[in-house]
């Protein structure tokens, strides 16, 4: 829910619980004082027939009028006084109506007479519901006008924290940013930006020296390995040494290399996380696949591999070192882990780029064969377990969509192309 | 032939050292910035090995100095950070040749030695080892005047293996020098041994010696039989 709606909603249903109980005490008050004021009228006639009858001891004459009867009964005992208000036939204006009649007894030569007085309520009541029609016209009023100003004030009043959430939400974390969040005039707003400024500063910082520290690490760490490289090819000339020791020295020589090539991939991977390159070249996606299978062509005879290439020319915006790692590391495990005599079918149109190779390995788990260092439990540890972790971190960061399906024993790996 | 080697790992810059006297280079070797540039403004050499992260200042603004000084010396940059941004600067700067360390010392000798040949191109450009003759512009080899008919591999696998002569390389050396990193794609070495006894073949078919010899797993060395 909304601020301002769940806002609104309480700020109107409590204005109108206040406006519905005030208006009701107001309607009785009103109601009240008016007919105390009709009871004056009626004990003032009561007041003028009693002195008529006491100075001229007969009943008065009496001229109805449109809002005020009175009539005498005889009557057996003395009537004792009730003022009540009932609801009456009235005949001058043929209709039914609210009145307050005050009964009384007076006593004339002797004689019980009951007189009764009635006054019409119906000014009252008109009168009455008039106020509670301009009351309930000019509460609905304020209520709308409420509604409006709070809309159209809160509205602007927010506009800040809007362009702050929109300026966050388009932020993007590459160490070099940073997030100038506007200056408002409203003290929370300020708290808000102000923590998120100090929080982006703080981050940026820890991003920045988490590469510093990625970048430094692996140079620190490509010395040595260069170090053992060479010391190693320095071993290997001494024939005598290489008789006792050849395989010790060659596993050594093997190792430096895999681990210089891991640490190479997880730079790689860094940097494609941190977004450093820029798709701005113009890819031609068939060339680089018929390179990188001219390349391989070694590898592709040594297995009796046979290769179904179906490519038209596709161009796109990406970036070439980036493409040409993507095409290298699905066309390099669809070798790898082929078997003798396999297949490999690779399919290239505008829309997407399938890679499918038949192997000695079963369907493979598509949850993880993404993930990090992840190998299948039934393949050697020739690979680095980075290959594909590479694919996806490219695709996912050009919006390409990275798939994995196991069809007719075949392996197969798409890239879809964003839509045109 | 005079380098001049720019490296602060002392253990890599002997041994780089070593390895280039062992090629019959005459070798300079230096750790730190200042050295390297006193150097290169007193001397002229034939190629310099020059790693980017020195003590004093980095490698490409010594790069920097000697295209300002118009020095025509060849470059080849040994860097621990390979990236591609690294690699487009040194080579914009002037720089002839980039390799990421860690690398296989034989791939450092054939890359200098490909420099030093494009640089002095009106100079030998041809190599001999005992009857085999490369002609090195027009890619061609030739066994006591005859010519012999190798594929592009076999040809890169013998010129290697003539710049390093008497010298045991590693499979992992040639195979990386032949295909790149590809190599690692290969179930094993015997794809190598292939390509090897298919060069073999065609030497000795030829009139050739022997000249590969098998060294106890490790790799091969090129030498008199």
């Amino acid at each position: 829910m909304k601020m301002f709606t769940r806002y609104s909603r309480l700020n109107l249903g409590s204005s109108i619980i206040i406006f519905l109980v005030g208006c009701s005490a107001f309607y009785f008050v009103l109601d009240h004082v008016l007919t105390q004021e009709i009871n004056q009228v009626l004990n003032s006639e009561k007041e003028e027939i009693t002195h008529f009858v006491k100075t001229h001891n007969s009943l008065p004459e009496i001229t109805n009028t449109r809002d005020q009867q009175v009539y005498f009964s005889q009557a057996e005992l003395p009537v004792e006084q009730k003022l009540v208000s009932k609801k009456a036939w009235n005949q001058r204006q043929a209709k039914l109506e609210w009145i307050r009649e005050l009964v009384f007894g007076i006593e004339v030569n002797g004689l019980h007479y009951k007189v009764t007085v009635d006054k019409s309520q119906d000014q009252k009541n008109s009168f009455l519901n008039l106020i509670a029609l301009i009351a309930t016209g000019m509460i609905g009023l304020s209520l709308l006008t409420t509604l409006i100003i709070n809309r159209i004030v809160l509205n602007k009043l927010w506009q800040p924290f809007y362009q702050s959430i929109d300026q966050i939400s388009n932020y993007q974390l590459n160490g070099n940013g940073q997030l100038n969040l506007p200056k408002t005039n409203i003290t929370e707003f300020n708290l808000l930006n102000n923590c998120v400024d100090a929080m982006v500063t703080h981050v940026e910082q820890d991003f920045q020296a988490l590469k510093q520290f990625t970048g430094n690490a692996a140079h620190e760490m490509q010395t040595p390995l260069a170090v053992i490289a060479v010391n190693t090819e320095s071993l290997i000339q001494d024939e005598a040494l290489l008789e006792v020791h050849g395989s010790t020295i060659s596993s050594i020589e093997n190792a430096a290399k895999k681990l210089s090539r891991l640490n190479q991939s997880l730079l790689l991977l860094t940097k494609i996380e941190s977004d450093r390159f820029a798709l701005n070249e113009k890819v031609e996606w068939d060339v680089l696949v018929q390179q990188r299978l001219d390349e391989l062509q070694d590898l592709i005879v040594l297995k009796d591999l046979s290769i179904e290439l179906k490519t038209v020319p596709v161009s796109s915006t990406f970036h070439n070192q980036l493409a040409e790692i993507l095409i290298s590391n699905l066309v390099g495990n669809a070798i790898r882990y082929n078997k003798e005599r396999g297949r490999i079918v690779l399919q290239l149109d505008s829309s997407e780029l399938i890679i499918s190779n038949t192997s000695g390995l079963p369907a493979l788990d598509k949850t993880k064969i993404f993930d990090r260092f992840y190998r299948h439990p039934e393949t050697r540890e020739d690979g680095n377990g980075l290959g594909l972790s590479i694919v996806k971190q490219i695709c996912e960061m050009s919006g390409y969509a990275l798939d994995y399906q196991y069809a007719n024993s075949m392996h197969v790996f798409s890239v879809r192309f964003p839509g045109k | 032939m005079k380098l001049l080697i720019v490296e602060d790992e002392p253990s890599l810059n002997k041994n780089i050292v070593d390895y280039l006297v062992g090629r019959g280079y005459l070798c300079e070797s230096v750790n730190n910035f200042q050295d390297a540039v006193e150097k290169t403004e007193c001397y002229e050499y034939d190629c310099i090995i020059l790693d980017i992260m020195l003590p004093g200042g980095s490698g490409l603004r010594l790069l920097q100095q000697l295209k300002a000084n118009r020095k025509s010396d060849g470059v080849i940059i040994i860097s621990a950070r390979n990236e591609l941004d690294d690699k487009i600067a040194g080579i914009e700067l002037g720089a002839d040749d980039y390799l990421t360390k860690p690398f296989h010392l034989p791939e450092l000798g054939a890359r200098i030695a490909a420099i030093i040949r494009r640089k002095s191109l009106q100079g030998n450009n041809q190599l001999f080892f005992e009857d085999i003759l490369i002609d090195i512009p027009a890619k061609t080899v030739s066994i006591n005047n005859q010519p012999l008919q190798l594929t592009p591999k076999e040809y890169d696998m013998l010129l290697y293996f003539i710049i390093n002569k008497n010298r045991v390389l590693s499979k992992s050396s040639i195979a990386e020098h032949l295909w790149g990193d590809d190599m690692d794609l290969a179930d094993n070495h015997d794809f190598l041994y292939t390509h090897v006894k298919n060069l073999r073949k065609k030497v000795l078919l030829a009139g050739g010696g022997d000249y590969i010899q098998s060294i106890y797993g490790i790799g091969y060395k090129f030498s008199q039989a």
